[in-house]
C-alpha cells in the first residue's frame, strides 16, 4: 500500500485526472505533468479511457463521484442556510424588539412631558429622570439599531434627525414655561405633533421592514427543495451500483453499497434536521416572537394613550380628537392583550387605569377641569398616573421577556448547524472514495 | 510542486513531510477535510441574504404653508352696532328665555377662549390657569349670572369661533375678536368692549439690513414673510396687501415659534396681541407705523341668542359704570400700553 506505482497497474494513474481530486492524486515518481506535455496524448488518453466496457466503468466512476459530492454539496448547504435563515430571523426579530423599543419610549418620553406640563409650575424631578431616561434609552437604542442593520441605516439617520428636533422643541418648551411665557405651550404642541407626524412613521416602517424581514426568513428556513438535487442524485447512484452488478454478474459490491448507505443516511439526517429546524423556528415564529410584537403593540397603544389624556385636558375642552384618539388606543391595547397568553393580570391592569380615566373624563366634561387634572396627574393607584404606571411596568416587563426568549430560542436551534454540515459534507466525500474503490475494483476485476 | 493539477495541496504537503507509516491516508483524511471546510464555507457564503434598504415614509406637505387668496370684508357702517341692553340685571324668576335659563340650570358658563394670547387669555405657566383681559370680562359676565365666577373655559383656535357658536357648543367667545359686518351673518356681537389696530411686529434682524424697518407698515414688508393665524381679520387684510408672502400659523404663538425658527421675518395682529408677543422675546419689536385697521373687540354669541346678548349688554354697561373695566383693563395692560383709556362707546339699537 505504501508504493502505489507498484501496487497498482500504471493505466490506473491517469483516472484520476477525469475523477477528479479524491484519488487522483499523482504518485511521486510519475513525473511532473504539464498542461503542454499533456494536450498532444490527451485525446488519444480520452479515449483510450472510455473505449469498451472499463471505460463506461470509468465514466461511471466520474459521475458517481460528482453524484456523491452535489448530494454533500446540497445537504451541507441545506443545513448551513436554514442555519443562517434562522440566525438572521434571530436578527432580524432582535431589531424589531428594538425599534419598538424606542417607539414605546419616546412615546413615553412625551407622555411624561405633558403629564408635567399640565400640572403647571416646575416638573418633579422624578418626571425630568424618567423623560431623560426614556430618551436616553432612544439615543442608545437608535445607535445599536443602526449597527444590527445596515438596511435601516438610511431610515434611522432620519429618525434621528427627528428626535433631535423633538427634543429640542421639548427643551425650548420647558425654557419658556419657567420663564412664564406661553410660547412654551405652543413649542410642547408642536413637538408632540411633530413626532407623532413625523418619527413615529419612521418607525413604523422599521418595524414594518424588519416584521416582514423576520417572516422571510422564518419561511426560508424550512425550505427543503434543494433536497430533492439530492435525492437525484441518489437515485443516480443507484442506478450506477445496478447497472455495474449486471454488467459484471457481482451483485453485492460492499464498498458501493457503503457508499449509498451512507449517502441515503446522510440524506435523512439532513431531512430531519432542516424540518425540525423549520418547525421549531415557525413555533417560535407563532409563539415568543408573536407575542412580543403583540405586548409591543399594546405598550405602544397604552403610552399614547397616555399622552392622549394629557393633551385633551391640556387642551381644555378642545380635546376631542385627542380623546378619541384615546379611544382607539384602548381599543387597540385591549385587541392585543386578548391575543397573548396569560395576559389576565396586565388586563385587569389596564381595565383599572380605564376605569380612572373614565372619570376623569367625567369631571372634565362636567367642568371640573382642576379636578380631573388632579385625577390625572396622581401618581397613587387612585389617579390615572399610578395606575397607567402599574399596566406599563407590568406589560413592558412581559415584552422584554418574550422578545429575549425569542432572540434566545432562535440562537440555541441555529448552534448545532455547522457541525451537522461538516459531517454530512465528510460523510459525502467518503462515500465519493468509496464509489471510486468500489467500481475501481470491478475495473481491475474487468482486465 | 511544479504540478499544475488538482491536489497541489497535497502533492505540497507530502513534499515537505518524510514519509510516515502510512501518509496516504493522513493525506487522503487531510484533503478530504480540507475540502469539507472548504465545501462549507463556500456555501455558507453564497446563502448570505442582503435586504433592501427600510423605505422612508413619504412626507406630506411641510408646514408653514404660503397661504393665497383673501375675501375682502364687505363695506358696512354698523358693524360696532349690538342689540340694546336690557333696563337692568333681572332675577331669576325675571327670566323667561330659554337659552338663558339652560345656563342657569347647568351652572356654569362655557366660554370660548384662547390659551396663548398673552395678556388677553393664557395659560399661566405656574397654575396652569388661564387668565388675561378676556377672562376677566367671562368672570365678569359669569359672576352677574351665577354671582360668582362660574365658568368653564374652552380653549378653541380663531377658525374654530364660529362653528363652536353656530352648533351651540360654546354659549359665549371671549376670544379678542373683532366685530365685522360679515360675521355678524353668522354669529352675534355684545357691544364692543376694548378697541384695538392692526400692527406689525418684526423680527430685530430686519433692522441689521435695513435701519427704516422699525417704522414699517405691512406694505413695506414686501418679499418678507409674514405670518397671521388663519381665519383672522388680520390675515384677511395681510392678504388684500401687495407686497409681503403671507403664511398662516393656527394661531398668534404658533406664528411667533415660526419667526424664533427664522422660518417668517414677521407678524401682523392687533397691537395689543403683539404687545403681548414682543413681551415673551426681546428680539422683535412692534414698528411705530400707524395701525392700519380699526378692530372693535366684541364678545360673540349663537345669533339667535338676543335675550343674552341684550343681557350681557346690561352687565358690560355696568362694568364700565362702576369703574370695574378699568380696573381690569389696568391689571392686564397698564404696565404694556400705559393706563387704560376711556371705554369703547357702544353702539346699541340693532
Amino acid at each position: 500500500m505504501t508504493s502505489a506505482p507498484t501496487s497498482r497497474p500504471t493505466t490506473n494513474i491517469p483516472v484520476a485526472i477525469p475523477a477528479g481530486a479524491p484519488s487522483g492524486a499523482p504518485a511521486p515518481g510519475t513525473g511532473p505533468r504539464t498542461i503542454a506535455g499533456s494536450i498532444p496524448g490527451a485525446r488519444s488518453i480520452a479515449s483510450r479511457l472510455l473505449h469498451g466496457t472499463p471505460g463506461r466503468m470509468r465514466l461511471y466512476m466520474a459521475l458517481g463521484v460528482v453524484a456523491a459530492i452535489v448530494l454533500g454539496a446540497v445537504s451541507a448547504n441545506a443545513l448551513l442556510s436554514s442555519q443562517a435563515a434562522v440566525e438572521r430571523a434571530a436578527n432580524n426579530t432582535a431589531q424589531v424588539v428594538r425599534a419598538q423599543s424606542i417607539h414605546v419610549d419616546l412615546l413615553r418620553a412625551d407622555a411624561v412631558a405633558t403629564n408635567a406640563f399640565l400640572i403647571g409650575g416646575l416638573e418633579t424631578p422624578e418626571s425630568r429622570t424618567r423623560y431623560q431616561d426614556a430618551m436616553s434609552r432612544v439615543a442608545t437604542g437608535v445607535a445599536e439599531a443602526a449597527a444590527a442593520q445596515p438596511a435601516d441605516g438610511a431610515a434611522l439617520g432620519a429618525l434621528s434627525q427627528q428626535v433631535q428636533t423633538y427634543a429640542a422643541l421639548v427643551e425650548q418648551a420647558r425654557t419658556n414655561n419657567r420663564l412664564g411665557l406661553p410660547v412654551g405651550a405652543q413649542y410642547l404642541t408642536q413637538a408632540s405633533a411633530g413626532l407623532r407626524a413625523d418619527a413615529i412613521p419612521i418607525i413604523d416602517a422599521v418595524v414594518a421592514a424588519n416584521e416582514q424581514r423576520a417572516r422571510d426568513e422564518f419561511d426560508r428556513s424550512n425550505s427543503s427543495l434543494q433536497l430533492a438535487v439530492g435525492l437525484l442524485a441518489l437515485i443516480g447512484i443507484v442506478a450506477i451500483a445496478v447497472w455495474l452488478a449486471r454488467r459484471t454478474h457481482r451483485y453485492l459490491n460492499g464498498r458501493l453499497t457503503g457508499a449509498i448507505v451512507l449517502l441515503l443516511v446522510a440524506l435523512v439526517f439532513t431531512l430531519v434536521q432542516v424540518a425540525g429546524v423549520g418547525s421549531a423556528t415557525r413555533a417560535v415564529a407563532d409563539g415568543d416572537f408573536g407575542q412580543t410584537v403583540t405586548l409591543a403593540e399594546a405598550t405602544t397603544s397604552a403610552n399614547d394613550a397616555r399622552a392622549n389624556e394629557s393633551l385633551t385636558l391640556i387642551r381644555r375642552g378642545s380635546g376631542q380628537a385627542n380623546e378619541k384618539s384615546w379611544q382607539a388606543d384602548d381599543t387597540a391595547v385591549r385587541a392585543a392583550l386578548a391575543e397573548v397568553t396569560d395576559s389576565s393580570p396586565l388586563t385587569s391592569q389596564w381595565s383599572d387605569y380605564a376605569t380612572v380615566h373614565a372619570e376623569v373624563r367625567q369631571l372634565d366634561d362636567n367642568g371640573q377641569w382642576d379636578k380631573a387634572v388632579a385625577m390625572s396627574t396622581d401618581p397613587s393607584m387612585k389617579g390615572s398616573d399610578g395606575t397607567f404606571t402599574a399596566f406599563d411596568t407590568a406589560v413592558t416587563q412581559a415584552r422584554d421577556a418574550a422578545g429575549k426568549a425569542a432572540v434566545e430560542r432562535l440562537d440555541g436551534l441555529a448552534r448545532t448547524a455547522p457541525i451537522a454540515a461538516l459531517a454530512v459534507a465528510l460523510a459525502a466525500l467518503l462515500a465519493a472514495w468509496l464509489v471510486v474503490r468500489g467500481i475501481g475494483q470491478r475495473i481491475e476485476e474487468y482486465r | 510542486m511544479s504540478t499544475r493539477h488538482a491536489g497541489t495541496a497535497i502533492s505540497t504537503d507530502r513534499a515537505k513531510r518524510p514519509p510516515l507509516a502510512r501518509p496516504r491516508h493522513r493525506a487522503r483524511l487531510r484533503l478530504a477535510g480540507v475540502l469539507a471546510a472548504l465545501c462549507v464555507s463556500a456555501l455558507g457564503a453564497c446563502s448570505s441574504v442582503t435586504y433592501e434598504p427600510t423605505a422612508l415614509p413619504t412626507k406630506v406637505t411641510p408646514k408653514p404653508s404660503p397661504s393665497t387668496s383673501g375675501t375682502p370684508a364687505p363695506a358696512c357702517s354698523n358693524a360696532t352696532q349690538s342689540y340694546d341692553p336690557l333696563g337692568s340685571i333681572p332675577t331669576r324668576s325675571e327670566i323667561s328665555d330659554a337659552k338663558v335659563n339652560k345656563i342657569l340650570k347647568r351652572g356654569y358658563l362655557i366660554v370660548g377662549v384662547s390659551a396663548d394670547t398673552y395678556l388677553f387669555g393664557a395659560r399661566d405657566p405656574f397654575t396652569s390657569q388661564i387668565t388675561g383681559f378676556d377672562i376677566d370680562m367671562a368672570k365678569a359676565v359669569a359672576t352677574s349670572l351665577f354671582g360668582s365666577p362660574k365658568l368653564q373655559p374652552r380653549v378653541i383656535t380663531a377658525a374654530e369661533r364660529f362653528p363652536l357658536l353656530q352648533d351651540g357648543s360654546l354659549d359665549m367667545v371671549a376670544r379678542n375678536m373683532t366685530m365685522t359686518c360679515d360675521r355678524w351673518t353668522k354669529i352675534g356681537f355684545s357691544a364692543e368692549y376694548y378697541r384695538a389696530g392692526q400692527k406689525v411686529l418684526i423680527s430685530k434682524s430686519l433692522l441689521k439690513t435695513n435701519k427704516d424697518a422699525a417704522s414699517w407698515g405691512l406694505a413695506d414688508l414686501t418679499g418678507k414673510r409674514v405670518c397671521a393665524p388663519t381665519g383672522t381679520t388680520s390675515l384677511t387684510k395681510l392678504q388684500s396687501v401687495e407686497g409681503p408672502i403671507p403664511v398662516t400659523a393656527s394661531n398668534h404663538t404658533g406664528c411667533l415659534v415660526l419667526l424664533q425658527q427664522g422660518k417668517v421675518d414677521a407678524i401682523t395682529g392687533d397691537d395689543i396681541v403683539l404687545a403681548g408677543l414682543a413681551a415673551q422675546d426681546p428680539n422683535t419689536l412692534i414698528t411705530s407705523a400707524k395701525a392700519i385697521t380699526v378692530e372693535p373687540y366684541g364678545l360673540g354669541f349663537n345669533k339667535d341668542d338676543v335675550y343674552l346678548i341684550r343681557y350681557v349688554n346690561r352687565a358690560l354697561a355696568d362694568l364700565v359704570a362702576d369703574g370695574q373695566w378699568k380696573a381690569i383693563y389696568n391689571r392686564w395692560l397698564a404696565e404694556r400700553i400705559g393706563p387704560a383709556p376711556a371705554p369703547p362707546t357702544p353702539v346699541y339699537g340693532r
